[in-house]
């Protein structure tokens, strides 16, 4: 038997193994003792409750050092930041029930109702008691049952989240899964499909086609998740994360044309050539549902319909009123070309300082009155001069989800064309720079060989 | 005479054919919201029908699921009755087939 037949069957066998390991090894104990909560957890982990308090997922924000107009020294992050595809956050659209709608239905809404925790220690909460109500399962467990988290009013009139602290679903606990993230992820910013059309599974990501999950990539260590510099997600575990690393070199193609462009264009640019989720919001104006509330009137778009803008990022971000995008250029030595899903938000601003107001979306959602929204997140911030003026806001999205199949991602001539997908004047190319970047010349031949090759 | 009754002939093709292709069109996909009252599990796993409440007519429609997401989402009940739907569905000799199927809410 060759060496190589001897390392194939170790391989195979080593795989089988691992396969089989993957059942935790706390089950038993688990089975026979039961599960109660956190403590359980750290009688073999002990540390990672009070550690995961000092993470992104618990605490809805972070220092930031890539954002102007930010305070080094203040934590920003869905816990208080306010722009217009939410236009609240976890301050002032904390989960409550919200007032009766005309049909004298109520409904629990808020947009801490995703945070692991059990809403009386809520955002950011530290100590033994919040330590104890992390919700350890919801991410763990892959027979955790969701229908028993939900919102409900304790015997005191406080809001509680519940959770399923089961035997069943503790004895199930592993690496979380697809649907572990996606069970937030899925409707961030409103509903399904909206923030940006983030939809994994196998026929819309190829890496889910390849068996490859969330924490494939998002390679967690001691609960802090790597992410990229997206211009608006803000908040960040202090680890960040490329396309290049233990998948994929900085030189991952066999063509070495396409490995050139490495340097001035993101994977991302070719390999994720649409986009989707909401394209615009008016919080000025709700829209009456057939339920008979009310929710902000919203553009919205499937998985893949859209198409990216494209501009040079150097991983740092503008921040204005009425703008929250890439910063970056040509010239800097720091940028690439990146794709963005675009949005554009429309809600009041405070005339007297030109700042963007927020919104607390209990009024409106029962009644549809903006302007009562916005008086009611003035007090809970404690903002008391301010004169509510319509406007718009537009954000960059980083385009970073839905990898399209390798034979879907651009080519030449998809860019390399007057009417290809870079507008390359507006990039910061001269005219005969665009003139010559927009011509066939410059790939006509490898093309047209490549093409003769394949014919039959 | 014999051409008259020949153009005839084709007119009243196109329109059989256009109306046909009308009523096709209208059968693809009705979309809706609405509230689900039932929602039954095929034994095998591989289906379901769900009953929603349609919020504009108040008439139960009834739903057939064969999308391994969404059964998935019945499984471990991310999806449960109570929930309010955001459904597509093609309706096809009597029976309503899931095309879309997903809650409302969001954060």
């Amino acid at each position: 038997m060759s060496n190589k037949i001897l390392a194939l069957l170790l391989g195979c066998t080593l795989l089988a193994t691992t396969a089989v390991a993957k059942e935790h090894p706390g089950k038993e104990h688990i089975l026979k003792n039961g599960y109660q909560g956190p403590k359980t957890c750290e009688e073999c982990h002990p540390g990672k409750a009070k550690e995961f308090l000092d993470t992104v997922h618990w605490k809805h924000a972070s220092k930031v050092d890539h954002v102007d107009n930010t305070d080094p020294n203040t934590e920003y992050g869905m816990k208080n930041r306010i722009y217009t595809l939410c236009n609240g956050n976890d301050i002032v659209n904390n989960l409550k029930e919200i007032p009766a709608n005309a049909a004298g239905k109520r409904k629990f809404s808020g947009c801490n109702t995703c945070h692991p925790g059990d809403h009386i220690n809520d955002v950011g909460s530290t100590g033994a008691a919040a330590e104890q109500a992390i919700d350890c399962l919801i991410c763990h467990s892959s027979k955790y049952n969701y229908g028993k988290r939900k919102p409900e009013k304790d015997s005191k009139g406080n809001v509680v989240m519940t959770q399923d602290r089961s035997t069943e679903a503790a004895a199930n606990i592993g690496r979380p899964g697809i649907k572990n993230c996606m069970i937030c992820h899925e409707t961030a910013g409103g509903g399904a499909l909206i923030k940006r059309g983030l939809s994994m599974t196998a026929k819309d990501e190829v890496h889910i086609s390849k068996g490859i999950i969330c924490v494939d990539c998002h390679q967690v260590k001691n609960h802090k998740f790597p992410t990229g510099k997206d211009p608006n997600n803000w908040a960040n575990d202090g680890v960040f994360m490329t396309c290049v690393g233990e998948c994929h070199t900085d030189k991952p193609h066999k063509d070495a044309d396409y490995n050139k462009h490495t340097a001035k264009i993101a994977c991302q640019t070719c390999h994720i050539p649409k986009t989707g989720g909401a394209s615009s919001k008016d919080f000025t104006k709700w829209a009456k549902q057939e339920n008979g509330f009310y929710e902000p009137a919203t553009l919205k778009h499937e998985v893949n319909e859209t198409n990216p803008v494209y501009a040079w990022y150097n991983l740092t971000v503008s921040n204005t009123p009425h703008f929250i995008g890439p910063k970056g250029s040509r010239t800097d030595g720091k940028s690439k070309i990146y794709p963005f899903k675009i949005y554009q938000g429309k809600g009041y601003y405070n005339k007297l300082d030109g700042t963007l107001l927020s919104m607390d979306f209990a009024p409106p959602t029962a009644t549809g009155d903006s302007l009562a929204g916005v008086a009611s997140a003035a007090k809970i911030l404690g903002i008391k001069k301010y004169e509510p003026v319509p406007g718009w806001q537009t954000v960059y999205f980083a385009s970073s989800h839905q990898v399209t199949p390798k034979k879907q991602a651009l080519i030449c001539s998809s860019c390399h064309a007057p009417n290809g997908v870079l507008n390359f004047k507006e990039l910061g190319y001269s005219d005969k720079e665009s003139d010559k970047l927009t011509n066939p010349e410059i790939y006509f031949d490898k093309l047209f060989k490549i093409q003769q090759e394949n014919e039959w | 005479m014999k051409k008259l009754l020949s153009i005839f002939i084709v007119m009243a093709l196109v329109a059989f054919s256009s109306l046909s292709v009308a009523r096709t069109a209208s059968a693809e996909e009705i979309k809706m919201i609405g509230t689900i009252s039932k929602i039954e599990l095929a034994a095998d796993g591989k289906s379901a029908v769900a009953t929603l409440k349609d919020n504009k007519t108040e008439q139960d429609v009834v739903i057939t699921i064969t999308d391994d997401l969404t059964l998935e989402k019945f499984k471990d009940h991310r999806i449960v009755e109570g929930d309010e739907i955001r459904t597509k569905y093609d309706s096809e000799a009597g029976k309503n087939i899931s095309k879309m199927f997903k809650k409302t809410a969001g954060c």
